[in-house]
């Protein structure tokens, strides 16, 4: 598939004016920097919590925002403009993630540096950080998609951040059900356990599965969103 | 001359709703074809078939030679542009910003955008937002995004059904420049006056079919009789049969100065539409 920088920049651009204008949904992303400064006022020690954080930054600036964004694109009909235009599917993906990806680093960084979080190997960290916000923007993406309006998407939205910002009460849980095992597979938690290893001293060689795992999620999650994005094209 | 769009057996159902039953027709390349019919009758989803946005149920539908399913390819999205009644613009950005995306996604220099702002009459109101313009406003900036890349080939879903007399005029004479420089122009509406002015042949479509197809003139030829209606200076109005009969009684009211005025009985469109169908438009 031919992806084209001019026409994936002309979305990043008119998705920058479009959504600083838009603040009932561009005002999300303060809530993970303000918990930030406000559990760093506290002291925040436990892993834990600080991915509480970055996990709720994943499911509000990463999936929430880019389910509303690709949600309105729907509802408006600007999404079909869109498709009948030479844009390709990975120049409107693309396109309609890269606002959303910046977004969310920058969050993760400002969230985590007033958090005070200074993770023992910053590079593993970045990485994971990357690597897991791909799968919540495609997920984000695809309740977009399957959303008709804005009001439905923020309303569909709602369970995946709650399932993926309370990760590590998650966690409590199942180990009272041993069932619910599967559910540690899940991208927070790996990224949870991953960090947690980081901090006691692990390089890139012990974390391996891990980052499998979540890579695992992410492509999963691309193709699906590929999936659907192309079914979406004709009626 | 070379088709540019060629329909045949098309239909297109949703559940067990019938859209369009059996339509054929072609376009040929460079004319201004007319889609006729009153709403519901399938001009919106044949737009839809013939852009690739709906798979038909079933019949053939090609643009370019190609089969519509191949309009994916980005090569041919370059050479089509679409305006439908669902306007798809963005409503926080001006309407410079709507059509700037549109220039970098179809790689058109950005001086264009004056010449379509020019062309539709809003070029004072390009740094207007979106959401604040009237309807009509809207629909021109909408036409202007369609015609910003200089498509060959024109889908045009009732452009001028939100327009005032004036602003649809001056699109009528912007689509006409358009289409001497090369472009074809599907155009659907249920507009009679429209038809008749700007279009090379029509298709009159009732129920998903198309009915009727010719040039506008052939049609009014032979939906009419050839009586003509004068009119006296006492105000009476007579209508003469063709022949010999009629010949010496309009020179009979000639040659005593009685004539005001002299029309011929052809139909518009319009009432051959009702004629040939039994419903009105709109
Ligand atoms: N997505 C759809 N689902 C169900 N019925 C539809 C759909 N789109 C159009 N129709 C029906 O198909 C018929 C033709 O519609 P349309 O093509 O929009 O007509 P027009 O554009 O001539 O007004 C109408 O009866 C309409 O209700
Ligand atoms: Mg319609």
């Amino acid at each position: 598939m031919m992806i084209s920088w001019k026409r994936v920049n002309a979305i990043l651009q008119k998705d920058f004016k479009d959504f600083s204008r838009n603040l009932a949904v561009s005002s999300v992303i303060f809530v993970p920097i303000i918990l930030g400064a406000f559990y760093g006022r506290m002291g925040v020690e436990s892993i834990e919590t600080h991915f509480l954080l970055i996990n709720m930054t994943f499911a509000m600036v990463a999936a929430f925002v880019q389910c509303c964004l690709i949600a309105e694109e729907k509802e408006k009909n600007t999404l079909r403009g869109l498709m009948l235009s030479p844009a390709s599917t990975a120049d409107i993906l693309g396109g309609k993630s890269l606002l959303t990806f910046i977004m969310t680093m920058v969050v993760v960084f400002f969230t985590a540096f007033l958090a005070e979080y200074k993770p023992a190997n910053i590079a593993i960290i970045t990485l994971a950080v990357i690597l897991s916000s791909f799968f919540y923007i495609a997920l984000g993406t695809m309740l977009g998609l399957y959303s008709k309006s804005v009001l439905e998407a923020s309303v569909i939205v709602m369970p995946v951040i709650i399932v993926f910002s309370l990760g590590s009460f998650i966690t409590l849980v199942v180990e009272k059900y041993p069932i619910l095992q599967v559910v540690t597979y899940l991208p927070n938690i790996q990224l949870i356990d991953l960090a947690t290893k980081v901090e006691a001293g692990a390089g890139f060689g012990d974390v391996l599965v891990e980052f499998a795992i979540i890579l695992g999620w992410v492509i999963a999650a691309v193709i699906l969103t590929v999936i659907i994005f192309r079914k979406r094209m004709v009626d | 001359m070379e088709n540019i769009i060629e329909v045949s057996s098309l239909a297109k159902v949703f559940g067990n709703q019938t859209a369009i039953e059996s339509v054929d027709f072609r376009v040929k390349k460079g004319e201004i074809f007319g889609f006729l019919g009153p709403s519901g009758s399938g001009k919106t989803t044949t737009i839809k078939i013939l852009t690739g946005q709906l798979t038909p149920t079933s019949g053939t539908a090609k643009v370019f030679g190609e089969s519509v399913s191949q309009l994916k390819n980005s090569e041919y999205r370059k050479r089509f542009g679409v305006l439908t009644d669902n306007s798809g613009l963005y409503g926080r950005l001006s309407i410079y910003d709507n059509l700037k995306l549109y220039c970098d996604l179809y790689d058109v220099p950005l001086s264009k955008i004056d010449e379509v702002l020019d062309a539709v009459n809003l070029k004072q109101e390009k740094s207007k937002k979106v959401s604040t313009l009237s309807k009509g406003m809207t629909q021109r900036v909408t036409l202007a995004r369609a015609l910003i890349h200089e498509p060959e080939l024109l889908f045009l879903d009732e452009p001028t059904s939100a327009l005032d007399p004036t602003n649809s005029l001056h699109i009528h004479d912007g689509l006409r420049a358009l289409n001497e420089k090369g472009t074809t122009i599907f155009l659907t509406t249920h507009d009679m006056q429209e038809a008749e002015t700007l279009c090379d042949r029509v298709a009159f479509l009732n129920n998903g079919k198309i009915q009727l197809l010719d040039t506008p003139d052939k049609l009014r030829k032979s939906y009419s009789d050839s009586t003509i209606t004068v009119e006296l200076t006492n105000e009476e109005k007579v209508i003469l049969p063709a022949g010999s009969e009629g010949a010496n009684q309009l020179f009979n009211y000639m040659n005593t100065n009685q004539v005001v005025t002299i029309h011929s009985n052809e139909l518009t469109l319009g009432e051959i539409f009702v004629q040939v169908t039994g419903r009105k438009l709109a």
